[in-house]
């Protein structure tokens, strides 16, 4: 790693050129291993809302077979997967983007060869395998240990809730980022992030499965993007969506995601037109 | 040679929320934004041969910071032409941005947590640089800015210094042939601005880098910039050779009066005897400063007059150094006219 005692110099080591994201998503990886121990307590403090879940929800099935289709070992899987995935993308990729912002710093990602975008999904999926790494900890522990989830109804459901998981992801990482980019206009994020950080978890099902939602709410929630995130993989993993229903879930998820794309490749322009970077 | 930096009539605006004090002037806003129109950069013209090394000052808030980002792509022109190395920056920005490196001295590029190392070979990575290509500059940059010891430091311990070193080298890993510098120097201690200076100077001389620098330590501009380009409300009022300010606008000049005991309304009678070339008198404890305009009349006649209406005990003539003119165009007292601004470049 160090240049210093060693005979060949360190950076005689590199042997060819690596892919510019791949290798920012390392380097963000490695950033994020740096803040370790704050990370491990931000997730861990978001599984207590599973403990909490869960109780009202075992008070809820005392005496009823199933709530909106969903049995009881179904809907204690349902939260503690769901806080799971949520805890995928985490507080940390969207407060690291606006920071970025708010403190001028973005002039060096706009002096560089890179596409912004893709630049923060890169950077995103450094900071998951970090937060993501942790999160799988806790969901397994807590998930296996206590409260006894089930494992996935079929394999092709496991499967399909894998890749209904990823594009879960890039989905999420593009609503962060366009929400962090409203930060050039207002230059303060916090309660941006707050706010969004509460909408997507009632929408995206993280809170309540969508089927529990009174009518008008659920129909939002099934047009708009943020349930490809974690209700939609729920739903296969848990075996209540297959065959063309299926396909149908996954089109709408990747419909979104390229939508979600374009727009976002657009709105930085539109960003990078009226930027004023902060301090000078 | 075409200029490897050019811009024509390069106007840049921001729009400004125009917010009331207080709670009430916030609420209102809310209700009834209201914007004003500031320009920062208003009618610029720069032409840069490849290979200069050109000093850009001003004052706070003249347009500097505004005119570099508007080279470096990151802002977007209100209008006028820009161009850096064949390339419109705001237009074709990655390109750009291949062919140009920035330093900010209030700023780092490098990654803050992980070794100075990772953010070079990061760096490396982005703009593709060949295996070859990066150990020879690597190998240099290592060499001459010893950057040996500390490569294996986050860059957060590093010192003020240690870490502008590191920046330095960190933007010219991919050998960018333009380099603008934001203030380089600002908070560092002599031997390592000394040592930045001649670190620029030989890159200048060895790979005939362009270098763009603003700074506010005239030592800076003096030993690295042959060529000055002073910029005040958006508007250039000089370009050209630094050595060249005191001849061009060095015609205030100074005569330091030490009276003797007892001299009375020295002020009046001096102002009496020059009353023709309407001088500038102020008193300090020993006497007076004299200013007065070198074009309507000569130092020796000055002087001659002085004596003359005065009991003097010591006189001294203050010559204007080039930095007392940049000092005294900061301060907003010294005005630029047209017919000064004749640009013979």
């Amino acid at each position: 790693m160090t240049a210093i005692g060693s005979n060949t110099p360190a950076w005689r080591g590199r042997t060819t050129p690596g892919s510019k994201y791949l290798s920012l998503a390392r380097t963000t990886l490695q950033q994020a291993i740096a803040y370790r121990i704050t990370t491990f307590f931000n997730v861990g403090l978001t599984f207590i809302w599973v403990i909490i879940l869960y109780y009202l929800w075992r008070a809820a099935y005392s005496g009823r077979a199933s709530i909106a289709g969903l049995s009881w070992d179904q809907m204690r899987t349902y939260v503690v997967i769901a806080y799971g995935i949520n805890a995928l993308v985490g507080w940390r990729t969207g407060t690291a983007m606006m920071a970025a912002i708010r403190t001028g710093d973005v002039v060096f990602e706009m002096v560089r060869p890179l596409n912004y975008c893709t630049t923060q999904l890169a950077r995103a999926l450094g900071f998951t395998v970090v937060e993501g790494g942790i999160s799988m900890i806790f969901t397994l522990v807590i998930g296996l240990v206590f409260l006894h989830i089930q494992a996935p109804a079929t394999v092709a459901s496991a499967l399909l809730f894998v890749l209904a998981l990823i594009i879960g992801f890039l989905t999420k990482v593009l609503v962060v980022f366009l929400v962090s980019l409203l930060t050039f206009w207002t230059l303060n994020g916090m309660g941006l992030m707050w706010s969004q950080q509460a909408i997507m978890q009632i929408l995206s099902g993280t809170i309540v499965p969508l089927a529990l939602m009174p009518g008008w709410l659920q129909f939002i929630a099934k047009v708009l993007p943020l349930r490809g995130i974690v209700s939609t993989p729920l739903e296969f993993y848990l075996g209540k969506s297959g065959g063309w229903d299926a396909v149908g879930l996954i089109g709408l998820q990747a419909i979104w995601l390229v939508a979600l794309w374009i727009v976002a490749n657009l709105a930085w322009k539109r960003a990078f037109r009226v930027v004023e970077i902060q301090g000078g | 040679m075409s200029p490897i930096v050019s811009a024509e009539g390069l106007v840049k605006q921001f729009r400004r929320p125009k917010k009331g004090p207080g709670l009430a002037g916030a609420v209102r806003h809310l209700l009834r934004p209201r914007h004003e129109t500031v320009t920062a950069v208003e009618g610029v013209d720069l032409s840069i041969d490849e290979g200069e090394s050109v000093a850009y000052v001003g004052p706070n808030g003249a347009g500097k910071s505004t005119t570099i980002k508007l080279l470096t792509g990151i802002l977007v022109p209100s209008a006028g032409r820009v161009q850096v190395c064949g390339v419109r920056p705001h237009v074709d920005r990655q390109a750009n941005a291949r062919n140009i490196s920035v330093v900010f001295g209030q700023r780092t590029q490098l990654w803050w947590d992980i070794p100075v190392l990772e953010s070079f070979r990061l760096l490396g990575d982005i703009y593709s640089v060949p295996d070859a290509a990066y150990r020879r500059t690597m190998d240099e940059l290592v060499d001459v800015l010893d950057l040996g010891p500390l490569l294996g430091v986050p860059a957060r311990q590093l010192s003020l210094g240690q870490r502008m070193r590191c920046d330095l080298g960190a933007a010219l890993v991919h050998s960018p042939r333009v380099l603008f510098l934001d203030e380089p120097t600002i908070g560092l201690d002599v031997a390592v601005k000394a040592r930045l200076r001649e670190f620029v100077g030989s890159m200048r001389a060895q790979r005939g880098l362009t270098v763009l620098l603003t700074s506010h330590d005239l030592g800076d501009i003096e030993e690295l910039c042959p060529r000055m380009i002073m910029i005040d409300k958006g508007h250039i009022v000089y370009d050209g050779a630094f050595a060249e300010v005191t001849r061009r606008f060095g015609w205030e000049q100074k005569v330091v009066v030490t009276l003797a005991d007892g001299a009375t309304d020295a002020a009046a009678r001096a102002g009496a005897a020059l009353a023709r070339v309407q001088p500038v008198i102020d008193e300090t404890a020993t006497g007076l400063v004299v200013t007065f305009d070198s074009r309507s009349i000569s130092s020796g006649e000055v002087i001659k007059e002085l004596a003359v209406a005065l009991p003097v005990v010591d006189l001294a003539l203050e010559e204007t150094s080039a930095e007392s003119i940049v000092r005294r165009l900061y301060e907003g007292n010294l005005t630029f006219h047209p017919a000064d601004q004749e640009i013979t470049r």
